[in-house]
């Protein structure tokens, strides 16, 4: 045998491990190096150009065993071109040019109130003391003017996990930084003001009103509710006033500039933007750069 | 001989189960076994690579190491037989098996740092068996996992249904489920 045959004390036992681990090691990479051309499974070259695109970390986010199931996914039609999370919308941008198929992000929803009357805004019928709890509070008829606005006690912020409510002038401002969309909010409200929308642009514009009382009515107990006059859906289809209440239809929204004046008519102010930081003012969107600085000073001024 | 194949078959498949007796493997039956089907897939796909390692192994330290006197460099030379006996192995299931390939899917790479496969190698090692003794081995403790891991995902599919306490839910009601499943296993242990 030749291993019998090398004087054994000729090397020292480093000399050995070095030799043995070395050839073992070469063995095996020569054995896997022409397995792996011999062995070469013809497979579609996309799902290899799909993986160099993908980040690699194996993380599992979107639901496949790791980076290369997800690849095989995406080339099979099996799943999403916008199926990684962490890619991301540029990630899956690659993905579709390599694909050959147009890129179309998932659109992000998010929650929006439904209403913008603030502590000022809204008119008593009486003072209230009771329990500070909306799902209590809403109980009692006469808690509010409004029957139908936010009641401003925060079960919404409550129930929030990740911090992004907060309330400000008796009206809770989402921090979409923090949001994750989890939809806590959205049943924690008991009177079902704030909503998921697809945020199809940073900016969105939303109706600020719940109330589908008569327009009078509402004049009586809101200085900022929307009067359901339809104003609005005369100028845009994206619009429809539906008993007494206007409300966007999301399939038909484009964005913000292209309903500025729809926005224009609305007499009673009840159509507000949301965006990256919450409510905006609907003066700063639609104003133009310069004055943007004196319409701010106006609003600080005089109070929503 | 075909009375000690025996005995040594069914002592690595049940007596010394290496889930229950020697806690190997633990991560895969803990973290697989959440549905029969993919424990099933899990533990043949470990039967298979063990006998693969454990008789190339064999090969390499008692044919090789032990013959210059390097039995110290087991570890590493396992390590490495492992790593590459698996991706060849994973290579020609592809080629020649793809619907075999596709039903082990991600496990077979991930057997390649299961704790079982190398310990099978080195009990190989401890106990000196001989050729037909190792692969009877392999094959045997491969079985072994296979059927603990088979076991606990049927008990873990139930328990799905069954009204946990709280404090127990999760980890905690599978850990206490692979000690009583440990405890049952335990009564095959012959008493001298």
């Amino acid at each position: 045998m030749l291993i019998g045959a090398i004087p054994i004390a000729a090397i020292s036992i480093v000399g050995w491990s070095v030799l043995v681990l070395f050839l073992l090691a070469l063995a095996f990479a020569l054995g896997l190096t022409i397995a792996s051309i011999k062995l070469r499974v013809e497979q579609d070259p996309r799902i290899d150009q799909v993986e160099q695109a993908l980040p690699g970390a194996n993380c599992g986010g979107c639901g496949m065993a790791g980076c290369a199931a997800f690849a095989k996914a995406v080339v099979l039609g099996k799943a999403p071109v916008t199926g990684c999370p962490v890619g991301g919308p540029s990630c899956g941008e690659r993905i579709a040019a390599i694909m050959g198929v147009s890129f179309e992000m998932k659109v992000k929803t998010r929650p929006v109130l439904h209403c913008v009357a603030g502590s000022a805004s809204r008119k008593l019928r009486a003072p209230y003391h009771g329990s500070l709890r909306c799902s209590e509070a809403n109980l009692i008829p006469g808690v509010q003017g409004c029957a139908y606005g936010c009641l401003g006690l925060g079960d919404c912020i409550e129930v929030c996990k990740f911090g992004a409510l907060r309330m400000e002038d008796g009206l809770p401002i989402f921090d979409y930084a923090k949001c994750t969309s989890c939809g806590a909010c959205v049943t924690a409200c008991p009177r079902g003001l704030i909503e998921l929308i697809p945020f199809k642009n940073e900016q969105m514009l939303v109706v600020g009103c719940s109330s589908r009382d008569p327009g009078k009515v509402v004049r009586q107990v809101c200085d900022a509710g929307c009067l359901g006059c339809g104003a609005c859906a005369r100028k845009s289809d994206v619009f429809a006033a539906n008993g007494n209440l206007a409300c966007i239809d999301y399939e038909k929204y484009t964005d913000v500039d292209s309903l500025k004046e729809a926005f224009a008519k609305c007499p009673a102010k009840a159509l507000v933007v949301f965006g990256p930081t919450g409510r905006i003012p609907v003066k700063d969107v639609y104003a133009k750069p310069s004055d943007t600085e004196a319409d701010r000073t106006e609003e600080a001024a005089t109070p929503a | 001989m075909t009375a000690e194949l025996i005995f040594i078959f069914l002592t690595a498949a049940i007596i010394n189960n290496f889930v229950f007796k020697y806690f190997l493997g633990i991560c895969p039956f803990l973290g697989v076994s959440r549905r029969v089907d993919m424990a099933v897939g899990m533990g043949f796909a470990v039967t298979f690579v063990m006998t693969v390692a454990g008789v190339l192994t064999w090969i390499v330290y008692d044919l090789v190491l032990t013959r210059i006197g390097l039995e110290f460099l087991q570890y590493i030379t396992f390590i490495l037989i492992i790593a590459g006996a698996v991706q060849l192995v994973e290579m020609y299931i592809r080629k020649f098996f793809p619907s075999l390939y596709e039903s082990f899917g991600i496990f077979l790479p991930m057997i390649t740092t299961n704790c079982a496969i190398l310990g099978a190698c080195l009990f190989i090692q401890k106990f000196e068996y001989g050729f037909v003794q190792t692969l009877v081995f392999s094959i045997g403790a491969g079985l072994g996992f296979a059927l603990a891991i088979t076991i606990m995902a049927g008990i873990r599919e139930e328990l799905d249904f069954a009204d946990v306490p709280k404090p127990f839910r999760g980890p905690g009601i599978t850990l206490l489920t692979a000690a009583i499943l440990a405890m049952a296993f335990s009564g095959f242990l012959i008493k001298r």
